[in-house]
């Protein structure tokens, strides 16, 4: 071999290598190519080891020569290779082309019961006032639910409340306000607390189901007064309803509470009863040894299904406790 | 109590539409339920108002009270309608006694009545507007001066009488037969009125049968007594009614009221009746009578209370209107009596409500209360049902009572707390877990087309310890059947298996400190083989598992269904209060299968593994439960990855290999099992 004949042989070379990869289908063949060349049994590869053949002085040039083959070969294989990448994601595209108008493989939804809802928000906000969320027995006794808060045996004031005896001689709260007493033997003054929970009233019918929730606060500091009750519960209304509401207080009676008010909001014309409340009965506090020169309280208590009901707009007091879950899925 | 408006008239000469009547009822705390407008033959257009009277206002239980409400807010004289006394024409020898209970009786006979009369139209017109059916003239007026003035009369047949009349306490077990045929076995709490011979009437509460006034009465006995709140209270409601008379008598009547009553009613029966009186016979113990002690108001203290300023006269001209007798005393203070007829007027407080009342609830300023700082604490239970929602649980709110038999399917025999008076044998159990409650749920779902459905309630379970003390805990509880999720259009839903009700329960109690232990279990209700005991801190906390297929049968039910419930009360959240510093350096694991005896568990393969597995332990996951094929009958295969990593450095492979060794060892010596090649 002569150095003009490796020239030419070169020259066939790049522009072989340029053709094939030119007409290469796709990576597998561009490779195979690529090695027939750069291979360690390729054609490039077995022109260097031919290279003893030439004379001493010519070899460096052919050397030179190879060496510039060998880089315009990697520069197309690399061009090439990159070209087929793209036509191949090009393709790619195009196969996996989804309608993406069918539906999504979603979880079930689950829900938080309404009643639960409510009572969240409205201890949100009085927690966000300063106010602890206390908790009480529903299995209650007289002491708790009646006599601690002013109501004596055979007091008319029990015929307000239906109520459930127990077969240990207990009784099933008939509202929240036993935790008030509660709240207050175990700790001393001043407090601020809201308890949600369940009551209980011998009641059922379409307005009214044996079982019930309540939510109960009590506020007992120096200078509680009855201008910040109104306060607070106005406050406490607009924030629950999200909106100015239109309210008013008149009086009313409870045992433990003196004076007493209940709160009723104008709602689609009408005045509507939402909470009963009050300063705290001087004889309350007393039965709990709260110094009542020193601090003044008052309380309120709210049923969660009414305002549940005014909120969401829930015609039917018994949906609550049906759980149907075309019901509960609204929520 | 409902009456006529045109009544009013009779006591205050009041010109306000029924509307405006109505709302300054309603805001000084006599709560107005409704009005209705109607026509009068005799005083023309009428309505009747309803009102919705709380216990503490005994005084408003009649057109009186009601009128003299309205007098002070509209500024009106109040005037009482014709009563002056009767002449009488003869003396009755029958002789009336009081005592202290009843301390003060007044009596007295008509003679030569003609009870078959004709009630005099206008007091037909409102006894009938008030809801009260007439009976006869003489009753129908007692019931009218009842609405009228508050007192409840009593007319007996003065021929059924036998000599004098006492007011007594009962006799232990003495029975008495009354107007409306019940008989009642009384006891030495009751008061009865007497004669001579046996109880003629239930003081208070309701007359006798026998001494009762009827068409061929002649002559009758009017009774216009004062009876202590405290005598007449519960009594009625003990034996299961209500009356008229008892509802005013409990709440406390007028004690000066007796004797214009006994006259204002002889007026009317002179004009229906007619009849010859004797004289009023009456016997008053004066010391017994109820004191209205002076109370005094700090008028300062009391502006402050509720946020006016409400000057001296002005709280003295409203305590007059209201029948106080006031005195001015020094430092803005004022002592005040009350009057007769108010039995909620007793300390300082109940002053302030009057003067609130007066001057108007709504017209008293508001000011906010200031929020004080606190640490919110989280909630866990909040998070609790939160995590469910977002599982795909719907949560629900059943009620604490349940069902005899209920109790009896998922009590588990536990004693139960029983409501003595229930509003049906339906509700007569409290629940002693959650269970009856999610499955009759689930049913009701069911038939509604809901077939794939999760559950859950957070609420108490009550049980008895010693017969007496409830035990009562916050309870967590939910269901689940069906599929795992919903089918789609690539593929079909799996059904849920016991393993996804222990998922559950395991993100749950991750929730909470301690370590966590299931344990097999015998709950009736549950399949033994599909149920297990869930354990924090070695304490039982609750329990999971597939619903008994006995149980499925009795419930009509062919597929699955999973419960689990776990106690809230008592568990500590699991937070993390600071932060843990993460190896740096590479984790190496292994695979590694294992043949052992069916019956082994996959926990005890997993204990052998960790005290095994040496230092560098960092966890282990089993990965594939092989039984069938290629295996032998009785055993199954167990494919375990564990990981080892240190925090110090890359361990090497020697390390592992060691570790490998002993676990293979462990497993060999402690389970019998063999490592799978």
């Amino acid at each position: 071999m002569n150095l003009d004949s490796l020239k030419k042989k070169i020259s066939d070379l790049e522009s072989n290598a340029k053709n094939q990869f030119g007409s290469a289908n796709d990576k597998l063949e561009l490779d195979n190519i690529y090695r027939s060349y750069l291979g360690k049994k390729g054609e490039v590869n077995l022109l260097l080891k031919s290279l003893g053949s030439l004379p001493q002085e010519k070899r460096k040039e052919a050397g030179k020569l190879l060496n510039t083959l060998k880089g315009v070969i990697e520069k197309n294989y690399a061009l090439t290779s990159s070209l087929l990448n793209d036509k191949a994601n090009l393709s790619k595209l195009e196969k996996d082309k989804l309608d993406i108008s069918l539906p999504g493989f979603s979880s079930r939804k689950g829900s938080i019961h309404p009643v639960t809802r409510t009572i969240r928000d409205v201890c949100d906000f009085f927690e966000r006032m300063g106010f602890d969320v206390e908790a009480g027995p529903e299995a209650e006794i007289d002491y708790y639910n009646f006599e601690a808060l002013n109501v004596p045996e055979d007091h008319p004031a029990k015929d307000m409340h239906d109520t459930f005896y127990l077969n240990n001689e207990g009784l099933l709260r008939t509202h929240t306000s036993p935790v008030q007493i509660r709240t207050m033997e175990k700790s001393e003054a001043p407090h601020r607390i809201i308890c949600p929970g369940k009551v209980y009233r011998k009641d059922s019918d379409l307005t009214h189901t044996p079982m019930f929730h309540q939510i109960e606060g009590l506020v007992v500091e120096e200078g509680a007064s009855f201008a910040q009750l109104k306060g607070l519960l106005n406050d406490f209304l607009t924030d629950f309803f999200g909106e100015e509401i239109e309210l008013r207080f008149r009086p009313s009676y409870f045992p433990f509470t003196e004076p007493s008010a209940e709160v009723d909001i104008r709602w689609k014309k009408n005045w509507l009863e939402v909470l009963g409340c009050g300063m705290v009965h001087p004889n309350v506090l007393k039965s709990v040894g709260v110094d009542t020169k020193k601090y003044s309280g008052f309380a309120f208590g709210l049923g969660v299904e009414r305002m549940a009901m005014l909120k969401y707009n829930i015609p039917d007091l018994r949906a609550f406790f049906e759980n149907d879950i075309r019901f509960l899925d609204q929520f | 109590m409902q009456f006529s408006k045109n009544w009013l008239k009779d006591f205050i000469d009041i010109d306000l539409s029924t509307e405006i009547i109505c709302s300054q009822l309603t805001m000084a705390g006599l709560e107005v339920d409704g009005y209705e407008d109607v026509s009068s033959k005799i005083t023309g257009k009428d309505s009747i108002i309803k009102l919705d009277i709380t216990p503490n206002r005994g005084d408003c239980f009649s057109v009186l009270g009601v009128a003299r409400e309205l007098s002070v807010i509209n500024n009106l004289k109040l005037s009482l309608p014709n009563i002056s006394s009767i002449e009488s024409s003869f003396k009755d020898e029958m002789k009336v006694k009081a005592c202290a209970e009843a301390p003060s009786y007044f009596g007295r006979t008509i003679r030569d009545i003609s009870i078959n009369s004709k009630t005099l139209p206008l007091i037909a017109e409102r006894l009938k507007f008030s809801d009260q059916k007439l009976i006869d003239p003489v009753v129908d007026i007692t019931n009218y001066i009842l609405l009228e003035l508050g007192q409840p009369l009593h007319a007996f047949d003065r021929d059924k009488l036998r000599g004098n009349i006492t007011v007594r306490t009962a006799f232990n077990k003495e029975k008495i037969r009354l107007l409306d045929d019940q008989e009642l076995v009384l006891d030495d709490s009751c008061l009865v009125i007497s004669d001579e011979e046996s109880a003629v009437a239930f003081a208070g509460i309701m007359g006798g049968k026998e001494s009762a006034v009827s068409a061929s009465t002649n002559s009758i006995f009017l009774e216009s007594a004062f009876f202590k709140p405290s005598i007449i209270r519960g009594k009625a409601r003990r034996y299961g009614f209500q009356t008229d008379a008892s509802l005013r008598f409990e709440r406390g009547v007028d004690y000066k009221i007796q004797e214009i009553a006994i006259d204002r009613a002889s007026i009317l029966l002179r004009d229906t009746v007619g009849g010859r009186f004797s004289e009023v016979t009456s016997s008053t113990l004066k010391n017994q009578l109820p004191k209205q002690t002076k109370i005094n108001l700090d008028l300062e203290k009391s502006n402050d209370l509720l946020g006016t300023k409400i000057p001296q006269k002005v709280a003295l001209r409203y305590f007059k209107g209201l029948g106080f007798v006031t005195e001015i005393l020094k430092n803005s203070s004022i002592s005040a009596i009350p009057p007769s007829w108010r039995y909620d007027l007793t300390i300082e407080a109940d002053l302030v409500e009057e003067l609130a009342r007066l001057e108007g609830y709504d017209s008293l300023p508001q000011l906010s209360l200031s929020p004080v700082y606190k640490k919110i604490e989280l909630n866990s239970q909040s998070h609790l049902s939160d995590l469910l929602s977002a599982k795909g649980f719907n949560e629900i709110i059943s009620y604490s009572f349940i069902s005899r038999d209920d109790h009896d399917l998922f009590g588990e025999g536990v004693a139960a707390l029983e409501v003595k008076n229930p509003i049906s044998q339906n509700m007569s159990v409290m629940r002693t877990n959650l269970v009856s409650g999610l499955v009759s749920t689930f049913l009701h779902n069911l038939n509604h087309g809901q077939d794939s459905q999760r559950l859950f309630e957070i609420g108490n379970t009550f049980s008895l310890k010693n017969t007496k003390e409830v035990v009562e805990k916050n309870t967590l509880a939910g269901l689940m059947n069906g599929k795992v999720n919903e089918d789609n259009w690539k593929e079909k839903a799996k059904d849920i298996s016991f393993y996804d009700l222990k998922g559950v329960v395991q993100d749950l109690v991750r929730e909470f400190k301690g370590p966590c232990v299931f344990e097999n279990c015998k709950i009736d209700f549950l399949h033994p083989g599909m149920s297990s005991l869930i354990k924090i801190n070695n304490k039982i906390i609750g329990f999971m598992g597939s619903l008994q297929p006995t149980y499925l049968d009795r419930l009509g039910l062919n597929e699955d269904i999973y419960i689990f419930s776990l106690d809230l009360e008592g568990l500590q959240k699991n937070v993390s209060s600071s932060y843990k510093e993460f190896s740096k350096f590479p984790s190496s694991s292994r695979d590694l299968s294992f043949i052992v005896n069916k019956s082994i568990s996959s926990s005890s393969i997993e204990n052998v593994i960790k005290s095994a597995a040496g230092k560098f332990f960092k966890d282990i996951e089993i990965f594939d439960v092989y039984e069938g094929k290629g295996i032998q009958e009785e055993k199954k295969s167990i494919a375990i990855s564990v990981s080892w990593q240190s925090t110090k450095q890359t361990l090497k492979d020697a390390d592992i290999d060691s570790a490998v060794e002993r676990i293979v060892n462990s497993m060999k010596k402690e389970l019998g099992g063999e490592l799978r090649v």
